[in-house]
């Protein structure tokens, strides 16, 4: 029989054989384990347990950088991939500012670790059904849902080092999300929403239900419009998908390559006045929050645009070495399986002092989105966006009619330069980032 | 394993090894799944035990015996990506990089990407099925940047197949990274695309986004079995031109989205959906195979041992028509002629759907004019399968990972030059 090793263990065992090679390497271990139950008008269909666990080890031998991992973890795995890492070493370029993290990481409580919360299934279902019921009680032209998932997990992550860090934190969290079709005798739609939480009672079944219902409602009966130059209305959901496509900007590794459209650009003008974006890992029960990063870097909280002014980017070790620059802990790591990434934790615009509706009804003619399609095709290279979009025609923030089968385009710096509005409504979403409503001042849109 | 050459240098080296198992017992028509990490016999009993205590303990059991049996392969890999020294994968990496940065001054930055992967599947079923493949996958993907001015322009281009290192010759790879350079130069200098409704020719060599996007999802089963898909309930009637003939081909030798067996272990195989525009049947995994009453088509397919399988494409495409597709670009007095589509989304449940144009042109008089800069189309699905009037006799393949309920799978799409009489393109 294979011996198996506990967390702890696997990664003592990796870091005592990378020790005897002389090798500089840094070890992470990742264990999650998940539960989704998928519902589809009041009953379950699939019930799913999930596990992963793997390790991941990367070298730095002769400032030439080599990655393994793997999901075996028997000793002989975790044997393999040490030679694996260090022979992948050999095929890499030196660089001189790759680093592994040195002394250890602090014990702080960010509100990222449900206790024990044991649900059995029909609970959990519970929870996607009353989602399903909220919707139908919304609007007799809810007739049916796509699908319904609950889902909530919990992983442990360890990462340490040869040169003696160590750092360790658990994680929990639940969501749920729903597809709801609305249909009349013209016409069929839907509408999507989604929310998670660090903690499982922060979920409002209800609240999703309805919220997806009334996208999907809202765009029965949706028209085209005119191809035309218009104001627009960016409610909270869209504007932080917009917000996502322009994070890759503030990346220094994108910078230090000359394929960033902020590279050169600190303390310019990059956004409208009342713009400001901040990178957050240490917000309380945040969904990005974490105490280190991928690399073993303490996170913190940075101001990146100050009044529509850049102030700085997101660092890892290697690019902060690179620009003399302290690193700002946003070497991410999304698995086990591949090395860190620069991207932003909790990523959001500052709430204004604004009404939402208030600034809507200053709008003499306006486009407002609910939908957006085609989001991960923006190039965050040029900057250049073009996207296909559902929403409403608003006269005076008054409703006129729901459109869809058009289209909004431009560029992201020309986006940030254009917000005209910051509403005070700051909502996050399910991948950590926030925004307000935004309005902004003119886009074109395409139609007939 | 994947190599990774940027800014000039090689950069990255990864290598892994994931391996484990998923169990899935259906109960009724809910489905029960359970994975795990397998070293060895002990955790794959574990596992199953894992897995049984989701369904009652007075269930009657039976012992079934497995019938292993082989099923064809769809083509043969003739080099092993593993077999050929990493010298020589590190070279295509220098090559690509060398090449698109001699193409033009402008470019001023490339990152080029060499990725194998091997994929042993073995799949046993209580009907005593027990089927093994492996799938090799080799890829490579190029991306430059060119800068003119403040402007920043990418290109990408790549080559992704379900073959070996053989498909990675010089040839291959000087044509993926002058290509990819030329979408970044001709897009730092050309004009924003319009914004409003166009004629559009849409270029074999542009790939079959289209096809994926605009039919093909909304041709899988599980999505019409509650009626979700604009195409539900319609096997036997016209839901597009009589020139269109849709087709999903798992066993098209060599494209990335081939392999032997799907992910419940049948066997791929070349299924006509669309016939002269008349629909004929769904993408079925075996599940809604049997709820639908329509046959298996081997099109259950899953990222990992973590993941359930569901109905998704392989390789998808438009059949070629009879047009010559000089023909179709003279016949356009003033449009926009498609070269290149990237990604696309579609909402099934309304058929609107949105497509990526990484290069085009201004065609006047029925010629190519001036480059526009990258840009959506979006429309209706139906609605455009039923407009497009000028079907070529060519045929062009564009190679993806396609995302649906949260996992990712590797697929290939084609389509013949197309004409589109009137579609919403998202310029300025």
């Amino acid at each position: 029989m294979t011996e198996r090793l506990a967390n702890d263990a696997i990664v003592d065992r990796a870091i005592e054989a990378l020790r005897r090679q002389s090798a500089e390497a840094e070890v992470f271990l990742r264990d999650s384990a998940t539960t989704s139950i998928e519902v589809k008008d009041g009953a379950i269909e699939n019930v799913l347990a999930r596990g992963e666990r793997g390790i991941g080890i990367r070298v730095i031998d002769e400032q030439r950088m080599g990655f393994a991992f793997t999901s075996d973890l028997s000793t002989s795995g975790i044997d393999e991939c040490v030679l694996a890492a260090r022979s992948m070493s050999a095929v890499t370029e030196p660089d001189p500012d790759l680093r592994i993290a040195r002394g250890d990481t602090d014990e702080v409580d960010l509100g990222i670790l449900e206790g024990v919360c044991d649900r059995s299934v029909e609970q959990r279902a519970e929870a996607a059904f009353a989602a399903e019921r909220a919707a139908r009680a919304l609007d007799a032209r809810v007739t049916g849902f796509r699908k319904t998932r609950y889902h909530d997990g919990r992983s442990t992550t360890i990462l340490a080092t040869t040169s003696g860090a160590r750092g360790s934190y658990g994680e929990s969290w639940s969501g749920l999300d729903t597809s709801v079709i609305a249909s009349d005798a013209a016409d069929r739609q839907v509408g999507s929403h989604a929310r998670a939480s660090r903690r499982s009672a922060e979920i409002d079944p209800e609240a999703i239900g309805r919220y997806a219902a009334g996208i999907a409602v809202g765009k029965l009966g949706a028209r085209t419009l005119a191809t035309q130059k218009l104001p627009v209305v960016l409610e909270p959901y869209q504007a932080m998908s917009l917000l996502g496509a322009i994070a890759p900007l503030f990346s220094a590794e994108n910078v230090l390559k000359g394929k960033s459209l902020f590279a050169g650009r600190i303390g310019e003008s990059v956004a409208s006045a009342s713009v400001t974006i901040i990178d957050d890992a240490r917000l309380s029960g945040g969904l990005r929050t974490a105490p280190f990063d991928g690399e073993g870097t303490a996170t913190r909280q940075k101001t990146l645009v100050g009044g529509g002014v850049l102030q700085g980017y997101l660092t890892s070790l290697k690019t902060a070495s690179r620009l003399g620059a302290e690193p700002t802990g946003n070497a991410r790591r999304s698995s086990y399986s591949g090395p860190s990434r620069i991207g932003p934790s909790n990523f959001f615009i500052q709430a204004g002092r604004e009404d939402a509706g208030a600034l809507v009804r200053d709008l003499d003619r306006a486009l407002r989105i609910t939908s957006l399609l085609n989001l991960h095709t923006i190039d965050p290279i040029s900057g250049e966006f073009s996207l296909g979009v559902a929403g409403d025609y608003l006269e005076r923030g008054e409703r006129q009619y729901p459109v869809q089968g058009i289209t909004i385009a431009g560029n992201l710096l020309g986006l940030l330069a254009s917000i005209s509005g910051v509403g005070s409504d700051l909502t996050f979403g399910g991948a950590g980032a926030g925004s307000p409503t935004l309005v902004i001042s003119e886009l074109s849109v395409g139609g007939t | 394993m994947t190599l990774t050459l940027d800014d000039d240098k090689i950069e990255e080296a990864i290598i892994g090894v994931d391996q484990g198992a998923g169990i899935r017992i259906r109960v009724g028509e809910r489905q029960n799944f359970a994975n795990a990490n397998i070293a060895d016999a002990d955790d794959l009993m574990t596992l199953a035990a894992r897995a049984a205590a989701s369904v009652a303990e007075d269930t009657e059991t039976e012992r079934v015996q497995l019938r292993p049996d082989d099923v064809p392969r769809t083509h043969d890999v003739l080099v092993d990506p593993r077999t050929v020294p990493i010298p020589r994968k590190v070279a295509l990496l220098r090559r690509g990089n060398d090449v698109a940065r001699a193409t033009d001054p402008r470019i001023h930055q490339v990152t080029v990407y060499y990725g194998e992967s091997i994929q042993d599947v073995v799949i046993a079923n209580s009907d005593g099925r027990y089927r093994t493949d492996t799938r090799v996958r080799t890829n490579f993907a190029l991306i430059a940047v060119a800068k003119q001015g403040e402007v920043l322009e990418s290109g990408f281009e790549a080559i992704r197949t379900s073959r070996g290192f053989e498909t990675l010759t010089d040839e291959t790879i000087d044509d993926c990274a002058r290509t990819a350079a030329r979408r970044a130069t001709k897009n730092v200098d050309a004009e924003p695309a319009p914004a409003g409704t166009y004629t559009v020719v849409l270029s074999a060599e542009a790939g079959g986004t289209l096809v994926h996007e605009s039919v093909g999802h909304g041709l899988e089963a599980d999505l019409n079995l509650r009626g979700m898909s604009v195409y539900s309930g319609r096997i036997g009637e016209q839901v597009a031109s009589p020139l269109i003939t849709v087709i999903d081909d798992g066993t098209d030798p060599g494209q990335r989205g081939t392999a032997a067996l799907d992910d419940e272990g049948t066997q791929t195989q070349r299924t006509v959906l669309i016939e002269n525009g008349i629909l004929r049947t769904y993408m079925s995994d075996r599940k809604h195979a049997r709820l639908l009453g329509i046959p298996e088509s081997g099109n259950a397919r899953r990222q990992s041992f973590r993941h359930l399988p569901i109905c998704r494409m392989t390789n998808t495409l438009i059949a070629p028509g009879e047009s010559d597709p000089a023909e179709i670009l003279a016949s356009v007095e003033d449009g926009i002629f498609v070269r290149k589509m990237g990604g696309g989304q579609v909402d099934v449940v309304s058929g609107n759907f949105a497509f990526e144009v990484t290069e085009s042109y201004r065609i006047r008089d029925g010629r190519l004019a001036e480059p526009l800069r990258g840009a959506t189309l979006v429309g209706q699905g139906p609605k455009l399968m039923s407009e497009i009037d000028m079907v070529g006799r060519d045929l062009g393949y564009s190679t993806g990972t396609c995302g649906k309920d949260g996992q990712g799978a590797p697929v290939a799409d084609a389509q013949p030059t197309l004409r589109i009489p009137s579609v919403v393109i998202g310029g300025r």
